[in-house]
């Protein structure tokens, strides 16, 4: 089972591309007024009001407050109600869910977007939830967890033991704060992304990026002699290569975060891609016998769904602790299998 | 000095949960990473001969071409290095 598990994770990494045309071949097929491909599209994106569903003549929605900074005018706050169905209000528009002004002026949204609004909600559970824990720490120090403290205690010394001391080495300590904190904002967002209602927030690639540039930034800032010395003169590699390694050492760098944005923001808006398809396959075949084959298949991806959200908590925490812990390190064992170099013949030859 | 000694390779039964799921996502986030490489590479050329407006796409071809390098070079450094 666990092997199935593992090859299931895989081949999630690379799911987004067979489904992403999904959408796209739905929509051309579809002519009536049902279109899924934007009815998809319009769930996994970001918007300035929270829908929650909609009966036959009713619609159930959270306007939420629009923020805009427009320079010249000053800042106007008010309700998304006042745009809702394409409204022009104060001289500013939704055209697909982007604040533009009706003049064409440059227009800074600020506004608290149903992302927003669920990454303050997540921020307020997740200090709840982990105050409570630490105080559960402060009052009994070393003795047995009790409550909620002991259902994330085998968590954290889960990412201490495994992530964190195997990937990062002896000065582990310091990043734990961030790594666990990765660890359990991903996780709990992709947990509340899967609840009815939920806003797509590690869905989105400006989530994912900031993510993957704090990774990029702490990784940097906490780099050692070694590291720069690989990157500008890779040990076993000549001197005439070197303005050749240089560049692709410095790809390496960016590469390594812009990967872990990819995956986080393509496995999570998969998922939402594909539970969406099959229910909207009710409606492309407008029948009820297809429902029962379609709602299986929704709620066993669902269901999976549930695993990669936190497979793909601890693959961002564990590929993060591994670019600090390469960043990191003091001595190379890598240097001896690069096929020799400057370093590494003498030592053999003794 | 003693070279390092190649470590007979352990049984499997002594391989516990952790460091399979552990080698899964490594080896996972190298293809990821490899993946990543040529694309953004390419993306990256691909905007550049489109800013510069180049008859012949130089800039697309050779940036593939050195993200291949990079990848493949990149995914050989991490699978030979010891973790």
């Amino acid at each position: 089972m666990k092997r199935l598990l593992l090859v299931l994770l895989c081949f999630l990494s690379f799911s987004v591309y067979a489904n992403e045309p999904t959408a796209t071949t739905e929509e051309a097929t579809d002519k009536e007024a049902f279109s899924p491909g934007e009815m998809i599209l319009h769930h996994i994106g970001d918007s300035h009001e929270w829908h929650w569903f909609s009966t036959d003549n009713d619609h159930f929605t959270t306007y939420l407050p629009v923020i805009a900074f427009r320079p010249g005018q000053g800042v106007s706050v008010f309700s998304s109600r006042n745009l809702a169905e394409g409204k022009v209000y104060e001289g500013l528009k939704l055209e697909h869910e982007h604040l533009v002004s009706e003049d064409g002026s440059k227009v800074y949204d600020f506004s608290i977007t149903k992302n927003v609004a669920s990454l303050m909600i997540s921020a307020v559970l997740l200090l709840a939830v982990f105050t409570a824990v630490a105080r559960g720490y402060a009052k009994r120090g070393s003795g047995a967890p009790k409550g909620i403290q002991s259902f994330f205690e085998p968590i954290i010394v889960f990412i201490r033991d495994e992530v964190a001391k195997k990937s990062i080495g002896p000065k582990y300590e310091r990043y734990m704060p961030y790594l666990l904190t990765v660890f359990f904002f991903i996780w709990f967002n992709n947990l509340m992304g899967l609840m009815p209602g939920g806003a797509n927030l590690t869905g989105n690639i400006a989530v994912t990026l900031t993510l993957a540039v704090l990774t990029l930034l702490i990784t940097l800032f906490s780099s050692n002699k070694n590291y720069w010395h690989h990157i500008f003169a890779t040990p076993g590699v000549p001197k005439p290569l070197l303005p050749i390694m240089i560049p692709v050492e410095l790809i390496g760098i960016v590469v390594k975060p812009f990967s872990l944005m990819v995956r986080l923001f393509a496995n999570i808006t998969a998922g939402h891609i594909v539970t969406l398809s099959f229910i909207s396959l009710i409606f492309i075949f407008r029948s009820l016998t297809v429902s029962p084959v379609t709602l299986a298949f929704g709620l066993f991806i669902n269901c999976l769904e549930l695993l990669v959200a936190i497979l793909q908590a601890y693959i961002f925490t564990l590929l993060t602790a591994m670019y600090i812990g390469g960043a990191v390190e003091e001595h190379h064992d890598a240097d001896y299998q690069m096929g020799g170099g400057d370093g590494a013949e003498p030592a053999h030859a003794h | 000095m003693a070279a390092p000694v190649p470590q007979p390779p352990r049984p499997p039964d002594s391989e516990n949960t952790s460091d399979r799921m552990r080698a899964v996502a490594r080896y996972s986030g190298i293809g990821a990473q490899m993946l990543a490489t040529i694309g953004l590479s390419t993306w990256a050329g691909y905007w550049l001969d489109g800013h510069f407006q180049n008859k012949t796409p130089w800039f697309t071809l050779s940036l593939m071409l050195l993200g291949l390098f990079a990848a493949l070079y990149n995914v050989i450094r991490s699978v030979t290095k010891e973790q």
